[in-house]
């Protein structure tokens, strides 16, 4: 029965593994390795966890980012376990063939190690235009990540949801390896999960859900079919291990694949930017397809030891030769970099004064050992550079000749460390850790609603429009002030004006900043979020909003949705990038809301505190587009197009946060802003921004 | 600067110019400003002799400033910050790639006539018919 072969399957997967335990126990044993052995046991209970709360969780960003974790899990237990039977091979290969010491001692120089920071990954994709521009099919979403493997250290870089409105995929993180030999090999590995909300069980409404499978199209049909049945993209990604070492837990839940990778080396380490080869697997069929342009950009920066730390440090005689025999001059003196410093006491160093002076010792230098001196019996060390085209010789001495010895063995290894390391040794290249993430910086309030809306990045657009519009409607009824409703409360008229506005009891959605729900951090991209399809409403305006390139922080530079119905200003010719509905299809959006609104007007919240002040008749929009897609929280500054241009003139014009709501709140600014709107639209201007 | 054919790859002599943000409170300032861009008119651009060329420049420095001091010049033509290129960009566009807020440096990638002329001089004597 069937049942009973897959508990037994399973019963037997853990059998084997508790096998394999025991096996990787005994190998750490005898290698009295117990350093290996912590570490696998971390990874596993890491491993474990990440399963449990696979299991456990139903939000879908949280069950990506769990399967994202025992992704990496299972990788970084394979490269331990790998390292430890290389270790045990390694051994008994000792034994069996132990040479002879009597030859001399094979001393093969080590190069020294290094730092290596990988850093600003970005990977472009390559939409087909129909897609891109014209938005058609459905919004095909992959949450992405990369893992980095160097020598026995994996690190994997934050979760990116990545779908058709990128152009690239950026990981912000920084990533350092402190232990790299100049022969290191470092593994790129880019994974990708289908994200599709659809295919999550249970997690969406009934309504829409049949809604959504009665109208599958073919290639939506195959790709779901591809995600329920292993295939040919099987999720086997453990690099085919055999039955010695462990099988990865079959977990329900999201799985990735590996999409595409790249190794990088020595030569593609570079102080600047650099464009990289990818290789990519898998192909259109898969589930977790995207279509990547075939290489990544990215920093990758080494320092090795020899530029950073001390090499050689210790009491020395130093004089230029030619000069009078008695010009030696006692300094201390540290090999570092590509330089001699030569202090006049060893104090100097911690207390970071200048040295007195400094020979440079670089692949230009030669170094050799000179006749012995025959007053002191000790050979000399003479360095020879290179300066404008004289050649400049210093000569150094010690007070014995172990020292002596000791200074050319280190001058020696000097020299072999920068032949090894090559480009890396000519000047010290930078490695900047990112400055630990601060919070989201608090909005100061505003006189302005806008500037207090927060829109939860729900993908249920209707939900987002009605609460802005049902708000706008309750501050207009509150005011008074318009005999007639907004022409654009026609889309919901089939609503009693009563149900819209009814206020419902405000949930504590209210914020100056971003982040509502705390798991997500405000600067992690999320779900895109759609504009919505008010284009209609406003005679040719446009909606855009703007697109960020990565990674920024909620707040970017907002354009009203339509300054004036009458206006047939298209926006967006200024504003970045790409005016277009990133949604399913008009018709589609609004009969949704349509529905909803049938629906009892049961979701229409005042999720908001409305506020006395703002409203402003020349606008009687809500300017409410909402976020770009980059953003996870809406924080809604729509006065921040204007205010960005205000305060390009003056200092620090990206922090739109201290906008002042002003625009909004008197009718002068609003004009003034206006014509700034219009001043930056203007083609015929050449604008000038501060940075 | 060069003429530039769209379409075709684009060669320049640049310069690498790092540039550590200052921190002004909650901002991050570069010290200069920007002009240009594929929204904006290139024939006001007093920079360039070539009026078609719809680059980002640098307009303004301030003294004293991070640019300034990492070697930044007004009327440099920025061809690419931190891996992004400059060439074909929005006016909006460049200034966001300038002014994320979680990055404390920036590596632009700047030309200028002098760099050209510098190396059209360093090659002179080998340009013999």
């Amino acid at each position: 029965m069937p049942v009973d072969t897959f508990a037994n399957m399973e019963e037997k997967l853990w059998i084997l593994e508790d096998l394999n335990m025991m096996y990787i126990r005994q190998i750490a044993l005898s290698l009295q390795d117990s350093d290996i052995q912590k570490k696998i046991d971390h990874e596993i209970r890491m491993r474990d966890g990440a399963c449990k709360l696979l299991a456990a969780c139903s939000q879908k960003d949280q069950t990506l980012e769990a399967a994202k974790s025992l992704q990496t899990c299972s990788t970084r237990i394979m490269a331990y376990m790998s390292e430890l039977q290389r270790m045990k091979e390694a051994q008994v290969m000792q034994k069996v063939t132990r040479r002879s010491s009597d030859a001399g001692p094979m001393e093969d120089r080590l190069p020294c190690k290094g730092k290596v920071a990988i850093s600003d990954l970005r990977i472009p994709l390559m939409w087909k235009d129909t897609e891109y521009f014209k938005n058609k099919g459905e919004l095909h979403r992959c949450a992405v990540f990369c893992l980095l493997q160097l020598g026995g250290e994996i690190f994997d870089t934050d979760m990116v949801i990545v779908d058709r409105t990128l152009t690239d995929i950026c990981f912000d993180n920084t990533i350092v390896f402190n232990e790299a030999s100049p022969g290191f090999d470092l593994r790129v590995e880019l994974y990708s999960c289908c994200s599709e909300d659809d295919y999550s069980a249970g997690s969406t409404p009934r309504k829409l859900a049949s809604k959504l499978s009665s109208s599958l199209g073919r290639s939506a049909g195959k790709k779901l079919r591809a995600a329920m049945e292993p295939g040919p993209c099987s999720p086997v990604s453990n690099g085919g291990a055999g039955p010695l070492l462990l099988p990865v837990p079959s977990v329900p839940g999201p799985k990735y694949h590996l999409l595409a990778h790249t190794s990088l080396s020595l030569l593609h380490v570079q102080d600047s930017f650099r464009t990289h080869d990818l290789t990519i697997s898998g192909n259109e069929e898969c589930s977790y397809w995207l279509p990547l342009y075939g290489s990544v950009c990215c920093r990758l920066a080494a320092q090795p030891h020899c530029m950073t730390q001390q090499m050689m440090s210790g009491c020395l005689k130093v004089k230029q030769l030619g000069g009078d025999p008695q010009s030696w001059k006692k300094v201390y003196a540290v090999l570092k970099g590509t330089s001699l410093f030569c202090y006049h006491q060893q104090e100097d160093v911690e207390a970071n004064v200048e040295p007195a002076f400094t020979i440079a010792v670089n692949k230009e230098t030669r170094i050799r050992a000179s006749e012995k001196d025959p007053q002191s019996k000790v050979q000399n060390i003479g360095i020879s550079n290179q300066y404008g085209g004289e050649e400049v010789t210093h000569s150094l001495t010690t007070d014995s000749r172990e020292d002596t010895h000791r200074w050319m063995e280190a001058f020696w290894q000097h020299f072999y460390d920068m032949s090894q390391w090559k480009q890396c040794c000519d000047d010290l290249m930078k490695i900047e850790l990112p400055s630990p993430r601060k919070p989201a910086p608090v909005t100061p309030k505003q006189g302005s609603l806008y500037h207090e809306m927060v829109i939860e990045s729900s993908n249920d657009l209707g939900t987002t429009v009605s609460d802005i519009l049902a708000r706008r409607m309750q501050e207009l009824e509150l005011r008074s002030h318009l005999g007639t409703s907004p022409t654009w409360m026609s889309v919901f008229e089939e609503n009693s004006p009563k149900s819209t506005v009814r206020p419902r009891p405000c949930t504590p959605r209210l914020s100056g900043h971003s982040p509502c729900t705390p798991h997500r951090p405000p600067r992690s991209p999320l779900s895109p979020h759609r504009c919505p399809p008010l284009s209609l409403l406003s005679s040719d305006a446009s909606l855009t909003s703007d697109s960020d390139s990565h990674g920024s922080t909620s707040p970017c530079s907002h354009r009203h949705g339509w300054p004036e119905p009458s206006s047939n200003l298209p926006l967006g010719s200024s504003s970045p990038c790409r005016p277009r509905p990133r949604t399913l299809s008009l018709d589609a959006k609004l009969s949704t809301l349509r529905g909803r609104a049938y629906g009892g007007g049961g979701t229409l919240q005042c999720s908001c505190q409305p506020h006395p002040s703002s409203l402003l008749t020349p606008f009687p929009v809500a300017s409410c587009s909402p976020r770009s897609q980059r953003s996870a929280q809406a924080t809604l500054s729509c006065s921040s197009s204007t205010s960005s241009n205000s305060s390009s003139n003056s200092e620090g014009s990206h922090s739109l946060e201290s906008s002042e709501g002003a625009p909004f709140s008197r009718p002068s600014p609003a004009r003034r802003s206006l014509r700034n709107l219009k001043a930056r639209l203007d083609p015929r201007n050449w604008l000038q921004s501060q940075v | 600067m060069s003429n530039y054919i769209p379409g075709q790859p684009l060669t320049a002599v640049v310069e690498r110019i790092e540039i550590l943000k200052l921190r002004q409170g909650d901002n991050l300032i570069l010290g200069f400003s920007i002009g240009g861009g594929i929204d904006q008119d290139p024939g006001q651009n007093p920079f360039t002799n070539d009026k078609t060329d719809k680059g980002i420049y640098v307009t303004r420095i301030t003294e004293k400033g991070p640019a300034e001091v990492a070697g930044l010049r007004e009327g440099d033509k920025i061809m690419q910050v931190n891996g992004w290129d400059m060439t074909m960009v929005t006016h909006d566009q460049a200034r966001k790639r300038l002014t994320k807020k979680n990055q404390d440096v920036v590596r632009l990638l700047v030309t200028r006539r002098s760099l050209e002329e510098a190396v059209k001089h360093s090659m002179g004597p080998c340009l013999k018919p």
